[in-house]
Order: structure tokens, then C-alpha cells, then sequence
């Protein structure tokens, strides 16, 4: 992985269902596998890219599996395929496996929760960007908001095989210890040693939790331990590079404090998208044109999701 | 048996190899479909619209999805003429399928504009009008509502347009089509294209806001298709079949079935929009269905199926 773009080839695949299984209240990991071209395609990804799922034929699940406040999205027949970044990809046997994270929280999702092993979904991709690695970098940042978890988790295994010797640590916050989407936390003594986190620490790297009402880590903003944690950093600020994806107010924090420090930052946006590969022009992030005042409209499917904390508007 | 079915049509002065389009705004310029489809096995193609000097677009959310159909509010963002010719036309060059350029503006100049520069373009086959766009301030539908600026517009870009074809793109959202698309074909439309998207909203009943942020977007979709139907119906009766006019019908296309209907309604070829969204190749699988529905009906030129409605 490396700063210039590979170009890889897009494709419509088919892909089976290998699990689906719910790992909080609202958060489901859905296995899926690839084989032939979509093996192919799929195994060229880059962290931080995404692909567009047709879940329209998925069946909703039982009236009385639908929570209550889901109860009158669920009357709606959706039409648009839904994106998601992939949280992990494995390669084996002529088969690549791609795993999603996804929360319940619309029409689309609750069918997604009725998937089986051996189910088929249509899937576009891999689309966008994904992130990036200038050269010279000792110390990642990956700092997760919520649902920002996936593909910073995929970039996480990325950054431990290809940058053996990078310093990496995670830091994720949710409003509540409920709302952070991983499969479990660790024990006290792990998160003593600051390896809160599972789906990061099987990588041998440090996380640490923040939530909001300090129902688990530290009580405030995930933004306010990253802060913390480059205050005593002894990288050169040069040496560091910050990623992160999460909610909007999330991102614009984390960019000032990049900007503030002069340090690299990637950020992974979301927008409301129809198609995903460029043609709807749906899903517009204000960005500067160069140096000047001037901004324009970029599009997160196809210049993104990760744009240059630099260039976007907050 | 197949190939003694003939699925291409006489669209005015075209021949085109088959009845299917795509839509404005659904395909892009030119080749970004091309990594799901091979454009040259299309019927014809309509770029995004292309205003004279480039447009940013509305905020976002740009869109939102409905039952069985999406609003969006993109306010003709496009990269101007100048871009357009610079980088684009260079790629439509390479196509061999027709390619109509779709034009926007806020003034009847910019139309004209945009139409004058690209009149004599061999990459281009002709012009589609619009002025049927639900979401910018100024220019596009406040120009399609009243007859009168229907025939100013058609006729101010019939003289720019020069040999090229002009086809017209009409509104939903009037008292009665049939006056406009009269208005469109009397100053001199050489096809008509109906139906653009139809003004609608979607309330988040959290912040008692609309979704989109330009409030209101242009709904599209297999949930306008039934309408769509028929008011291409209508314009096929009331206006187009007399003055032999084709009318390119377009409105929740999705399937062959869909198509079908449309060219039965009186469409003389069909437009996928929406649809390109969600399944990128389905506008050649419409063209295959199109083909087998004639062979198993024994229709050996589908200009038999054109307005047929019994």
C-alpha cells in the first residue's frame, strides 16, 4: 500500500454469505466470499474502500423480530444498494472474504440481519479511494467514532503486515459503552494496559476507549484522548499520520487537531449515495480548490471516502 | 429466431440500433458507465445537463430514497462547456453510439450558448432541452410550464442547434402536457422526451426539517412509472403521432416489461434512469428482453409495437 493510486478493476459480483452475526444490540459483522473475478477484484482492495450492496430481495425478518422504533421503516421497500467499508479482507484458496460491520438502523439493514450462511448478494465494488501511507511514517493514529470502526480495523491489519515497525495505536468512542460496535471489550487488566479493544488488539495494537456518558474508558471525547496521546508522543510531528472516520463533528475535530499540529491527516466521509461509482453525483463534500477561497464539490464515492483532512470544508 | 427480429428505430433523422437509452443525469458524460456497460450497445446516449459556465450544485443531502423511488436535488452540477469540450468530447468521439448532449441554463442566451459552440461537433448527434429541472433557482422547468416560453426557448435553440436534432424534455408537473409538447413541436422540436422527474419532499419528523437540503427534490422510480405511462400515452395521441414526432419515454424503467409498456403507450424508444443506479447493466439486459418479448410475439420490426395500445 502505498501513497499513489493502484487503479483496480470495479466489477458487479455476486458474493456468498459465509456468517452473520449480531456482536452488540444494533451491531451485526456479515462474512461474505468471493470467488472467481470478484475474488480477483476484491483481493486488489485497498483499506478504506467500500462496496454497494443490493439488498432489495432480502427478506425483512418476523414482526416481532423488528424493534419497536424500526417498526414503521420497516413497511418501506428500499430501492438503492446501501455502501459499506469492508473491516476486514482475507485471501485464501481463490476465494477472498470480506467482512462488513453494520448497524440496524433502517429498512435496508433489517434485512440485512435475516442473512444466512450460503445466501447470495449482488455487491459493486471495490469503489473510491481507500487510505493512503506517505513515505517516512512512524506513528498512525486511528481514531473510530461509532460506526467508523470497519475500515479503520481493515487499515489496522494492513498497516501491522506491510509497516512491521510503525507505531500504531486506535483510539474509538461512542456516546455510550452500549453504542461502541465491537464484539466485546477485554477484561480490566487488559484495558489497564491499554488493549481495550479486541478486533485492534489481535493485532498487537493499544486502544483505548472514550465514551461520552464514561460508561467505559475515558469519560469525554475520543478527540480529547488522541490529544492527549500526540501531547506525549516523541515522534516528530512530520513522522505522524492521523486516520480517522466517525461522525462529521468527529472528523472536523480531529482535523483541527492535525491542522493545529501540522500533522498528516486522512479522514473517511460519508454521504447519502445512490450509485456509488460516480454518475448520480449524490453524495458532494465541500473541499478547497487549492489555496484559494474558492471551494468545490467533490464526490465521496469516487475522489473519496478518504479525503485530506486539508482540503474539506467543515 | 432472434435475429430476425429488427429492434432498431427510426428516433427522427436517426437510425438507431435499438430502442434504449440512458437518461440524463444517471450516466454521466460519457464513459463513466463503462466499467459495468459497453455504451456502444446502447440505442443512444444523453450526457449529464452541461451549462455554459460550470455549476457547484445544491448542499447536501442531494438525495433520499422513497418507497420504490429516490428525490434528488443535484442542481445541475456539471463541469461547464468549456471543460466539456476540453475533456469530454474527446471520449464521446470514441463512441460510435448516438450522443445527445443535454442542455441547461439560466437564461434562454446560455441555452443558446451551449447549443451554438457544440452545433457543428461531429461527436455529437443532437440536443436534449432541458427544461424540466425541479431544482435550481432560475432556468430549467420555470421554462417549461407556459407554452409561450416553451416556443421561445425551442425556437431561440432550434437556430442554435443548427443541423443537429433537437429534442425537447418536458415536465411532469403542468395542467395539461399536450399544450407544452405542442408548444415544444410548433417551434420546432425534432422529438420529445417525457418524463422528467416530478417536485416532492421527505420530512424528518426529528428536526421537523426536509431532508434534502434544497428542501424539495425531483422524485424518480418505479413509483412514477404508472404516470409516466400515461402521459406519454397522451402526448402520443393528442400531439406526436399526427406530426410524426418520436417521443423518447422514460419514468421508473427498470425491466424490459417496463420498456415494453412504454413503447406500447407510444414511445419510439425508452430511457433508463434510476435504474442505471442500482443495476448498471440493466440497460442491456432491457435491450435482450426487448428482442425476446418480439420473437415471442411474432413481432418481426418492433415499429409495429409503437403505439399500439388497443
Amino acid at each position: 500500500m502505498s501513497e499513489e493510486q493502484t487503479a483496480n478493476v470495479k466489477g458487479v459480483f455476486d458474493a456468498v454469505v459465509f456468517f452473520n452475526k449480531q456482536i452488540g444490540k444494533r451491531f451485526y459483522r456479515l462474512g461474505l466470499e468471493f470467488s472467481g473475478a470478484g475474488a480477483e477484484a476484491f483481493g486488489n482492495f485497498r483499506p478504506g474502500q467500500f462496496a454497494q450492496l443490493d439488498l432489495r430481495g432480502i427478506a425483512l425478518p418476523d414482526g416481532e423480530s423488528v424493534p419497536a422504533e424500526l417498526a414503521d421503516a420497516a413497511q418501506r421497500k428500499i430501492l438503492l444498494r446501501r455502501p459499506f467499508s469492508f473491516a476486514d479482507v482475507t485471501k485464501k484458496d481463490n476465494k477472498t472474504r470480506v467482512e462488513i460491520l453494520y448497524c440496524v438502523v433502517g429498512p435496508a439493514s433489517l434485512r440485512m440481519t435475516t442473512l444466512v450462511a450460503g445466501n447470495s448478494v449482488n455487491i459493486i465494488g471495490p469503489l473510491g479511494n481507500g487510505f493512503g501511507v506517505p513515505e517516512g511514517k512512524e506513528t498512525a493514529l486511528l481514531v473510530v467514532g461509532g460506526m467508523g470502526a470497519g475500515p479503520l480495523e481493515c487499515l489496522a491489519k494492513v498497516l501491522t503486515a506491510d509497516y512491521p515497525t510503525m507505531e500504531v495505536v486506535a483510539f474509538a468512542g461512542a456516546r455510550t459503552a452500549k453504542e461502541l460496535p465491537f464484539e466485546r471489550q477485554l477484561d480490566a487488566i487488559s484495558q489497564q494496559l491499554g488493549f481495550a479493544v479486541p478486533e485492534f488488539s489481535k493485532y498487537g495494537i493499544e486502544s483505548l476507549l472514550a465514551t461520552d456518558d464514561g460508561s467505559a474508558g475515558h469519560h469525554g471525547m475520543v478527540t480529547e484522548l488522541a490529544a492527549e496521546w500526540l501531547g506525549k508522543c516523541s515522534t516528530a510531528n512530520e513522522k505522524i499520520i492521523i486516520y480517522a472516520c466517525g461522525p462529521e463533528q468527529m472528523l472536523s475535530r480531529v482535523a483541527e487537531i492535525a491542522k493545529g499540529k501540522n500533522i498528516d491527516c486522512q479522514l473517511s466521509m460519508e454521504r447519502r449515495m445512490a450509485c456509488g461509482f460516480g454518475v448520480c453525483q449524490s453524495c458532494a463534500v465541500e473541499c478547497r480548490a487549492g489555496d484559494s477561497n474558492e471551494t468545490i464539490y467533490k464526490l465521496c464515492c469516487k475522489d473519496g471516502p478518504v479525503f485530506d483532512a486539508k482540503e474539506v470544508v467543515f | 429466431m432472434e435475429e430476425m427480429v429488427d429492434i432498431s428505430v427510426e428516433f427522427g433523422r436517426l437510425r438507431l440500433a435499438n430502442p434504449v437509452f440512458t437518461a440524463s443525469g444517471t450516466c454521466g458524460y460519457a464513459d463513466e458507465l463503462g466499467d459495468f456497460v459497453d455504451i456502444n450497445k446502447l440505442g443512444g446516449f444523453i450526457t449529464k445537463s452541461i451549462t455554459q459556465q460550470p455549476r457547484k450544485g445544491n448542499d447536501t443531502p442531494r438525495i433520499v430514497e422513497t418507497d420504490s423511488g429516490m428525490l434528488n436535488a443535484i442542481g445541475l452540477a456539471n463541469i461547464g462547456l468549456d471543460k466539456f469540450i476540453e475533456e469530454k468530447l474527446p471520449v464521446i468521439e470514441k463512441l460510435s453510439v448516438p450522443v445527445f448532449v443535454n442542455v441547461a441554463g439560466e437564461t434562454i442566451e446560455e441555452y443558446a450558448a451551449v447549443a451554438e459552440r457544440l452545433a457543428d461537433r461531429q461527436e455529437i448527434a443532437g440536443f436534449e432541452l432541458n427544461i424540466s429541472c425541479p431544482n435550481v433557482a432560475k432556468g430549467g422547468i420555470s421554462f417549461g410550464t407556459e407554452a409561450w416560453q416553451v416556443r421561445e426557448i425551442t425556437s431561440a435553440m432550434k437556430r442554435a442547434c443548427g443541423e443537429k436534432m433537437l429534442m425537447v424534455k418536458l415536465s411532469p408537473a403542468v395542467t395539461d402536457i399536450s399544450v407544452i409538447a405542442r408548444a415544444a413541436v410548433d417551434a420546432g422540436a425534432d422529438a420529445l422526451s417525457l418524463i422528467n422527474t416530478f417536485t416532492a419532499m421527505v420530512v424528518d419528523i426529528e428536526s421537523r426539517k426536509p431532508i434534502l437540503a434544497n428542501r424539495t427534490g425531483g422524485l424518480s422510480g418505479p413509483a412514477i412509472k404508472p404516470i409516466a405511462v400515461y402521459l406519454v400515452n397522451k402526448v402520443y395521441t393528442e400531439v406526436a403521432k399526427d406530426r410524426g414526432v418520436p417521443i423518447l419515454g422514460m419514468g421508473g424503467i427498470r425491466n424490459a416489461s417496463d420498456a415494453i409498456e412504454f413503447i406500447i403507450a407510444g414511445a419510439s424508444a425508452v430511457a433508463v434512469g434510476t435504474s442505471n443506479f442500482v443495476e448498471p447493466g440493466c440497460a442491456i439486459k432491457i435491450i435482450e428482453g426487448i428482442k425476446q418479448y418480439c420473437t415471442g410475439k411474432n413481432i418481426t420490426n418492433i415499429k409495429d409495437l409503437v403505439g399500439s395500445l388497443e
